[in-house]
């Protein structure tokens, strides 16, 4: 029987022991970048990496998720470690993918590569054993809430329920026997730590919007027309001119883009498309924010005597990272990267939907600052491989040694202690509830 | 009996005696400028010089309007020759009233000249007794369609109907007795000549709104707040998306102006006023852009959940000048400034401007020539007249001979105008009409 202590060195060492591989994996990824839903390429990846491993595990979750079961050597709580799957979209990246922009400007190749190094870490000799319980080794697609036209199509053929990896892991069940979970994802070295934690971020709704005007020849007879481009415009204004209506502590954030604009600029544009994230800190403030949203682009429409067809989709819910494995995580980081290169974030306006696993069980969802650049820009870039796959993978296999050590009694009493905001049925039809559409002509 | 040149010289030289005497007329008035229903110091003045001349009248039509006679010698039509009251705002115009930013920077101070004018060569001696009927002298205020908020408190009293000079002067009966109209306007260049004739004008609405928000404080509790500032500047822009969707034949003009913008800039605005105006070619074409202007006004108020008054208020109807009275005074003119100096505009060529002489002329023949006698922009600050001969003098000469050329003899002239030009609609019809056209909606965005 090896105590806690040893059991964190053997996995920590397998771990070293497999950085070069596990830095080839993350790079690889990096190199093959897929927005989500579309991770099919980076999913036969993991799948193949299970298989070495003699993990045996399930794919296809929400399209392109897999997850992975490790078994202690007996039985207890079950602990979740994810990575996600996918990639942006960002243009001038220099990782891009040239045809589809697609590119990690967001780090996850980093979170495929720590997810296995959890998994290769806890499979090294004599470690699995001395735990109680099961470690689920999740790769999740999706978590970037983008391309919403082609998700939502996919939803409306059946596909998919809703619009990001994990809300789908949670419809499919595939978290339903997960006591607690936890995932590592890089930052920039701005956020005042090597590794971070803590603290809050936005929740969200997502909205496709297209209006609808009437064609005509923009020179000869633009009269005739009807300009939904110019009804985008004027919500957009309008969007804008509600800004001073937020309160500060709820830390609104919209930002529509225009997916289609126009289609010959000779011609009066008679559909034009936009998405957009309406985000606030709580499930009230982007609500309340969406319904003015929603106003403004009825006022578009209504300026120029068109329509606009509102598709209101659910997002992510605000994360609340559980304090109780926030405490054993940090003793771990602060092991691996001493104490005072440990920092707690404060609120994050960003959405992750790591925020809605956090409203079922307990998470954590801390930052390596392994990355330079900014967050979704094109000048992102990991560079620290060892912080952002191996030390990030190391802190999550210590954490959930942690748990199962013991008889799996640290993992038990969170997840006991734990008071869900929601139960899964509940947060299943509050989800529904945001589904909407409206078509609006005066 | 005299003969028409008789009487013409006649009349031209009554006016050249009180050359000096007009022009300083004019003169007065562009110093004391007063805007429409509220020319009190103007109608004083004119109705001083009618005194003066010994012209009976009637004060105090639509507030300060003038009516007075020159009756001829035998029973005939009835012919009114119209000066207006009223100036414009121009702030920064060299004559503008320091206190109200009044100025005559669209040139009416002449037209009470050329008024006056007409009265004196009408009322010299042996003129008047040769004409069969009478000769009206009309001044008429609020011409320029300006100040709707006072306006419509005046209506909102009932001491206005009509909310512009001639229409109320149509309602109250002042045009009852009289067969056809005529004044003169002065204009900048426009082009050649000196007289110019002909031409239409646009019809329009006149838009009062009131976009009402909540109040709250601007930095410690904007969210509680309804800015109506905000919604006016979102129908602003939704209306000018508009203006690619209107053919430029349609001449359609959408401007208007904010009245108030907001209470203390630490408040966020809660009661935001714009008068505005719809103008098009024709009365159709005005209703269509209205549409689009209502639309663009609830979607402001629609987006920031504030509350819309639209008031819609029956503007001018397009002009449309009489051709037989046109080539009588075309001729008249010719006399005086020779024929290549006065040029005739075809009836379709749209100044894209508004006159209540519009509304006149759907139902009697009236004219309404130009006299180019300024310099810069009609209503701007760099509007003056320059060339008062031909601002005054020229002008009412011109009138006063046409008026010879339809009332002499037995009005045989007038006869066959009046015989000739059956109007577009009776003076019921018109009221009818105008009050079809008054709307109030409030519009409640969310």
């Amino acid at each position: 029987m090896s105590t806690t202590q040893e059991l964190k060195e053997l996995a920590c060492s397998e771990i070293d022991r497999r950085s070069e591989e596990l830095v080839r994996i993350a790079k690889s990824i990096l190199a093959h970048p897929e927005p989500g839903f579309r991770e099919h390429k980076t999913s036969a990846l993991v799948a193949q990496r299970f298989r070495e491993m003699g993990v045996p595990y399930e794919d296809g979750i929400g399209i392109t998720g897999l997850r992975g079961m490790l078994n202690g050597g007996a039985p207890g709580p079950t602990v979740a470690v994810m990575g996600e799957l996918d990639s942006l979209k960002v243009l001038g990246h220099p990782h891009a993918d040239p045809e589809t922009s697609a590119a990690h400007a967001c780090g996850h190749h980093c979170q495929i590569a720590m997810m296995l190094g959890v998994g290769a870490g806890l499979k090294a000799v004599d470690v699995l054993d001395e735990l109680s319980g099961r470690v689920a080794l999740i790769a999740v697609p999706a978590e970037e809430y983008i391309e919403i036209e082609y998700r939502d199509d996919l939803r409306r053929r059946g596909r998919l329920e809703f619009l990001g990896g994990k809300p789908e892991f949670i419809r499919a069940g595939k978290l339903d026997d997960v006591d607690v979970a936890m995932m590592t994802h890089t930052s920039t070295s701005s956020d005042g730590g090597v590794i971070t934690f803590g603290g809050s971020n936005n929740g969200m709704v997502a909205k496709r919007i297209r209006f609808e005007g009437k064609a005509a020849h923009a020179g000869g007879a633009p009269h005739d027309g009807v300009n939904a481009l110019n009804a985008a415009m004027i919500a957009l204004s309008a969007i804008h001119a509600q800004r001073e209506t937020y309160r500060d502590r709820d830390t609104v954030r919209i930002h529509p883009i225009i997916t289609q604009g126009g289609v010959a600029v000779s011609s009066v544009p008679a559909d034009v498309r936009m998405e957009t994230f309406v985000r606030a800190r709580t499930i009230e403030a982007f609500t309340s924010a969406a319904r003015k949203v929603d106003r403004a682009l009825r006022a578009g429409a209504m300026a120029v005597g068109g329509s606009v067809t509102i598709t209101s989709l659910p997002g992510y819910l605000p994360i609340r990272s559980d304090e109780k494995m926030l405490g054993l995580y940090a003793e771990n980081a602060a092991a691996l990267v001493g104490r005072g290169s440990l920092a707690r974030l404060g609120h994050r306006t960003g959405s992750t939907d790591m925020g809605d696993v956090s409203q079922l069980m307990p998470v954590i969802h801390p930052y390596v600052a392994a990355a330079t650049g900014d967050a979704h820009g094109n000048d992102y870039v990991v560079g620290d491989y060892e912080l952002g796959v191996v030390t990030g993978a190391k802190a999550m296999a210590m954490t959930v040694i942690d748990l199962l050590a013991d008889g799996g009694t640290r993992a038990a009493e969170i997840s006991d202690s734990y008071k869900a905001p929601m139960t899964k049925g509940q947060y299943l039809s509050m989800m529904r509830s945001l589904i909407r559409e409206e078509t609006y002509s005066e | 009996m005299r003969t028409v040149q008789e009487l013409k010289a006649r009349a031209q030289a009554a006016i050249e005696s009180r050359r000096g005497w007009l022009i300083d007329l004019s003169k007065t008035v562009l110093g004391s400028p007063e805007t429409g229903f509220q020319e009190y110091k103007t109608s004083a003045i004119v109705s001083e010089r009618l005194t003066e001349l010994g012209i009976a009248h009637e004060n105090g039509l639509a507030l300060t309007g003038i009516k007075g006679y020159v009756h001829g010698g035998r029973p005939g039509p009835t012919v009114a020759v119209i000066g207006e009251l009223d100036s414009v705002r121009a702030p920064g115009h060299p004559h503008a009233d320091p206190d109200t930013d009044a100025a005559h920077a669209c040139g009416h101070h002449a037209q009470l000249g050329m008024m006056l004018g007409t009265a004196v060569a009408l009322s010299a001696p042996r003129i008047a007794e040769s004409l069969s009927g009478n000769v009206a002298l009309i001044a008429a205020p609020a011409e320029e369609f300006i100040d709707v908020e006072y306006r419509w408190r005046l209506r909102s009293e009932r001491k206005l109907g009509l909310m512009a000079g001639k229409q109320e002067m149509i309602r109250l009966g002042v045009f009852d007795d009289v067969d056809m109209a005529m004044m003169v306007h002065t204009a900048g260049s426009l082009g050649d000549g000196r007289f110019v004739l002909g031409g239409t004008s646009n019809g329009h609405l006149v838009k009062y709104i009131n976009f009402i928000g909540r109040a709250a404080h601007a930095g410690g509790a904007p969210y509680l707040g309804i800015n109506a500032l905000q919604a006016a500047l979102v129908a602003l822009n939704a209306l000018n998306t508009q203006r690619e969707t209107m053919r430029n034949e349609d001449a359609v003009r959408l401007h208007g102006i904010l009245t108030k913008g907001g209470a203390s800039t630490n408040a966020i605005p809660a009661d935001v006023r714009y008068e505005g105006r719809v103008r098009g070619r024709t009365a159709e074409i005005v209703d269509d852009a209205n549409k689009k202007m209502d639309r663009c006004l609830r979607a402001g108020a629609l987006a920031m959940g504030a509350t819309v008054k639209i008031v819609t208020i029956p503007g001018y109807l397009p002009m449309n000048n009489n051709g037989s009275l046109m080539g009588l005074f075309g001729d008249n003119a010719a006399r005086l400034v020779g024929r290549s100096n006065v040029r005739r505009h075809p009836d379709t060529q749209n100044r894209g401007g508004s006159t209540d002489m519009g509304d006149l002329s759907h139902i009697m023949p009236v004219i309404h020539p130009y006299t180019v006698a300024a310099t810069g922009s009609g209503h701007g600050s760099d509007y003056l007249v320059h060339d008062y001969e031909q601002a005054v003098i020229k002008p009412a000469m011109a009138m006063a001979m046409t008026v010879i050329d339809l009332l002499s003899g037995d009005a045989e002239m007038a006869n066959r105008v009046i015989a000739g030009s059956p109007p577009a609609m009776t003076k019921d019809a018109y009221l009818r009409l105008q009050d079809s056209r008054l709307k109030e909606e409030t519009y409640r965005g969310e």
